[in-house]
C-alpha cells in the first residue's frame, strides 16, 4: 500500500518535473544549447504567481496566464539579448553564458525579494485534499498534474499537427536546409525560447501552490530537468514526458524502499542524489537517452 | 634530461611574455614585505589557489576541450582527507596531502572511465551530477561531520608538520611554491606527448582516433592530472581555513568558478588561468566586501559578476588572452 501511495505521489510530482523538462528539451532540440537558467525561469514563474495573487487578491489559479506571459517574455528577452550572441561561440561559452544568466536572475530575485521562503497560503485549492479509497491526494498536486498533461498535449499538437510546428521541427533537424526552404530560423529559435519560457512559467505558477519559493530553488529543479531531458534523450518531447514521470517515481519510491529494506539512512534527503545517480547510469549505458534520436 | 629541459624551457614564448613572467615572479617573492593589509594578503592567497585550480582544469578543459564542471568534488576529497586524517589520527599534513591526492587520482579513474564514454552536453551535465552526488553523501554522512563540517584542531604553537602558522606569510609562500610547481608542470605538459594528443582530440576526435590515439584513455589521463592538481589545492584549503564543510569545498559554484576563471582568462593557453584568476578573484572579493556589506544591496556584487560572465561569453569566448593574441596579430 505504501508503495502504491508512493507511486501515485511520484506520478503526480513527475508530471510537474516533465513540464519543467519540456521547455528545456524544446530549446535544446531546436538550438542545441543547454539552458542553465531554466530553473531560474521556474523561480520567476513562482514569484509571479505569488506576488500577483498576493497583491491583486486573486486566486493563484487565475494568475497562470500571467505566469505564461512572464515566462515567454523572459525566454524572448534571453534569446534576443544573450543567446543570439552566444550561439556564435563554442559550446563552453554557451554553457557559461546561460550559467551567467542563471546567476544573474537568482541574485536579482534575492535583491528584489530577499531570501525569505514564501508559499501561497490561501487559494481555491490550497490545503484541500481529495481522498480516493485509502489514498489522499492534494488538490493542488492533482490540478498541477492535469494542467501539466494538458500543456504537454497542447505543445505536442503544436509541434506535430500545425505548420508552425513543422517549421520548428525542420529547424531542429537541419538549420541550413530549413533556411533554404524559406523558414526564418531566427524566428523559430525565438519561438522555441518563448515556448520554453512559457511552459516553465506555468510550471512555476503551479508549483508555488505547494512548494516554497526562494531565490536558489532553481538549481534543484534544473538538475532534475537535466536528468529528465538526458534520460529521455535531448530534444525528445515524448522522452522528456516519460523520463519526468519516471524520475518523479524514483524520487518518491526511493525513500520508501530504503525504509522497507531497513536501510533508514537512505532517507528522503537522498531522493535527489538518486536522481543524479540514475542520470549518470542511464547516460553511460545508453548515451542517446531512452527515446533519443541519433543525429 | 630532456624532460627537465622542457620543464624550465620558456624560450618559445615571446620576449614580452618572459619578462612579464619574471616581473610577476619577483613581485610574488617580495609581496609579503610590501606591508599590505591582511585582506589583500588573503585575496592574494585565494588568487594563487585559484590559479592552481585553473591550471589543473586547463589540462582537461582547455587543452582537451572537455567542458568539465565537477572539479569541486576533488577539492573536497583533498580537503577532507587532510582534515579527517588530522582529526582522527593526528597524521601530519605532509603525509595526508599526498594520500589525498592518491585518493583523488584513484577516484578520478573510477569516475573517469564511464564518464568519458560521454560527449558534449551529456558529459558536462554528468560531471555536475557526480559532484553533486558526492556532496550530498558528505552532507548526510555523520561520520565525517555531515552538514556541520569539521574543524581542524588548532595548535598553540606554529607547527610546520601540521602546517599551522600564526602569520599568513607562510601560507602565502607555501601556496606560491605550489603555484610555481604547477606552472612548471604545465610548461612541460603543453609540450608533452599527452598535451599534443589532447589538442588533436579537441580539434578533431575522429581524425585523432584514426591516427591511433586512444582518445578516451588520453582524456582519462588528463582528467586525473587535473584532479590531482585540484586535490593539492583542496588539502591546502583545509589547513588554511582550519574549517571545512561540504558547502564550502564541494559546491557547484566552486566547480563553476574554477572552469570560469580559466575560460575568462583564455582556455588552452599557458597564462589564461592565471590571468582569469587575477581578474576574477579580486573582483569577487572586493565587490563582495564593498557591496555585500551594505544594507539592501545583497546580491548586487553577484549580479555584476554574472553580467560580466554573460558579456565575456557572448563577445569574446576565447577570453582575455584571446583579445591579447588578436591585438598582437593585428600589430604584426
Amino acid at each position: 500500500m505504501i508503495i502504491l501511495d508512493g507511486l501515485l505521489q511520484g506520478i503526480l510530482m513527475g508530471l510537474l518535473f516533465a513540464l519543467v523538462a519540456l521547455g528545456l528539451t524544446i530549446i535544446f532540440g531546436v538550438m542545441d544549447i543547454v539552458n542553465f537558467a531554466h530553473g531560474e525561469f521556474l523561480m520567476i514563474g513562482m514569484y509571479t504567481a505569488y506576488w500577483t495573487s498576493l497583491l491583486l487578491h486573486i486566486d493563484p489559479l487565475i494568475t497562470l496566464p500571467a505566469c505564461v506571459i512572464v515566462g515567454m517574455l523572459l525566454g524572448l528577452a534571453s534569446y534576443y539579448w544573450l543567446v543570439k550572441y552566444l550561439i556564435r561561440g563554442p559550446m563552453i561559452a554557451q554553457l557559461f553564458g546561460t550559467f551567467g544568466l542563471m546567476l544573474f536572475l537568482r541574485y536579482l530575485a534575492q535583491f528584489l525579494f530577499g531570501t525569505d521562503y514564501r508559499i501561497i497560503q490561501k487559494g481555491l485549492l490550497v490545503g484541500k485534499s481529495l481522498s480516493v479509497g485509502p489514498f489522499i491526494i492534494d488538490w493542488t498536486k492533482l490540478s498541477t498534474a492535469i494542467l501539466s498533461l494538458l500543456a504537454f498535449i497542447l505543445v505536442y499538437y503544436l509541434l506535430h499537427r500545425t505548420k508552425l510546428g513543422k517549421a520548428l521541427r525542420a529547424t531542429a533537424l537541419n538549420k541550413e536546409a530549413a533556411a533554404y526552404m524559406g523558414i526564418r530560423t531566427e524566428r523559430m529559435n525565438a519561438l522555441a525560447w518563448a515556448i520554453g519560457g512559457g511552459t516553465v512559467g506555468i510550471a512555476g505558477g503551479l508549483l508555488v501552490n505547494f512548494w516554497y519559493v526562494y531565490p536558489t530553488i532553481g538549481l534543484v529543479f534544473v538538475m532534475i530537468a537535466f536528468a529528465s531531458v538526458a534520460m529521455g534523450g535531448f530534444g525528445s518531447i515524448k522522452g522528456a514526458f516519460f523520463a519526468g514521470v519516471l524520475i518523479g517515481m524514483i524520487e518518491m519510491l526511493f525513500p520508501v524502499f530504503g525504509h522497507l529494506i531497513g536501510w533508514d539512512f537512505l532517507g528522503p534527503h537522498f531522493k535527489f542524489t538518486v536522481v543524479y545517480f540514475a542520470y549518470f547510469i542511464i547516460v553511460v549505458l545508453r548515451p542517446q537517452g531512452l527515446f533519443g534520436w541519433t543525429r | 634530461m630532456d624532460t627537465l629541459k622542457d620543464v624550465f624551457d620558456f624560450r618559445d614564448f615571446s620576449k614580452a611574455e618572459r619578462i612579464g613572467l619574471l616581473l610577476f615572479s619577483i613581485f610574488l617573492f617580495v609581496f609579503p614585505w610590501l606591508g599590505t593589509g591582511s585582506f589583500v594578503k588573503a585575496v592574494m592567497i585565494q588568487f594563487l589557489l585559484f590559479s592552481l585550480f585553473g591550471m589543473g582544469w586547463n589540462t582537461i578543459g582547455g587543452y582537451g576541450g572537455q567542458v568539465e564542471l565537477g572539479k569541486a568534488q576533488y577539492v573536497g576529497i583533498g580537503a577532507y582527507t587532510v582534515a579527517l586524517m588530522m582529526v582522527w589520527w593526528k597524521i601530519p599534513f605532509w603525509v595526508s596531502m599526498p594520500i589525498g591526492v592518491l585518493i583523488a587520482l584513484g577516484y578520478s579513474f573510477i569516475i573517469g572511465y564511464p564518464l568519458f564514454r560521454l560527449k558534449g552536453h551529456y558529459f558536462a551535465i554528468a560531471t555536475i551530477c557526480t559532484s553533486l552526488v558526492l556532496q550530498d553523501i558528505f552532507i548526510n554522512w555523520k561520520l565525517v561531520g555531515a552538514a556541520k563540517g569539521i574543524e581542524l584542531p588548532i595548535h598553540e604553537h606554529p607547527d610546520f608538520l601540521y602546517m599551522q602558522f600564526k602569520s599568513d606569510n607562510y601560507y602565502f609562500y607555501f601556496i606560491m611554491v605550489l603555484f610555481f610547481a604547477g606552472l612548471f608542470y604545465m610548461n612541460w605538459f603543453r609540450k608533452s606527448k599527452l598535451g599534443y594528443q589532447l589538442r588533436m582530440i579537441k580539434d578533431d576526435e575522429e581524425a585523432a582516433e584514426s591516427l591511433g590515439i586512444d582518445a578516451r584513455w588520453c582524456k582519462i589521463k588528463a582528467y586525473s592530472i587535473a584532479s590531482a592538481f585540484v586535490a593539492v589545492g583542496g588539502g591546502f584549503l583545509a589547513v588554511y581555513n582550519l574549517y571545512i564543510d561540504p558547502y564550502s569545498v564541494m559546491d557547484l559554484d566552486l566547480s563553476i568558478k574554477i572552469a570560469l576563471m580559466s575560460m575568462l582568462g583564455g582556455a588552452a593557453s599557458m597564462w589564461g588561468p592565471i590571468i582569469g584568476a587575477a581578474f576574477l578573484v579580486p573582483l569577487d572579493r572586493f565587490l563582495g566586501s564593498w557591496l555585500g556589506g551594505q544594507r539592501g544591496l545583497i546580491g548586487v556584487d553577484f549580479m555584476i559578476y554574472s553580467a560580466l560572465i554573460m558579456i565575456v561569453s557572448a563577445y569574446q569566448p576565447r577570453g582575455i588572452w584571446g583579445i591579447v593574441e588578436q591585438l598582437r596579430r593585428r600589430g604584426k
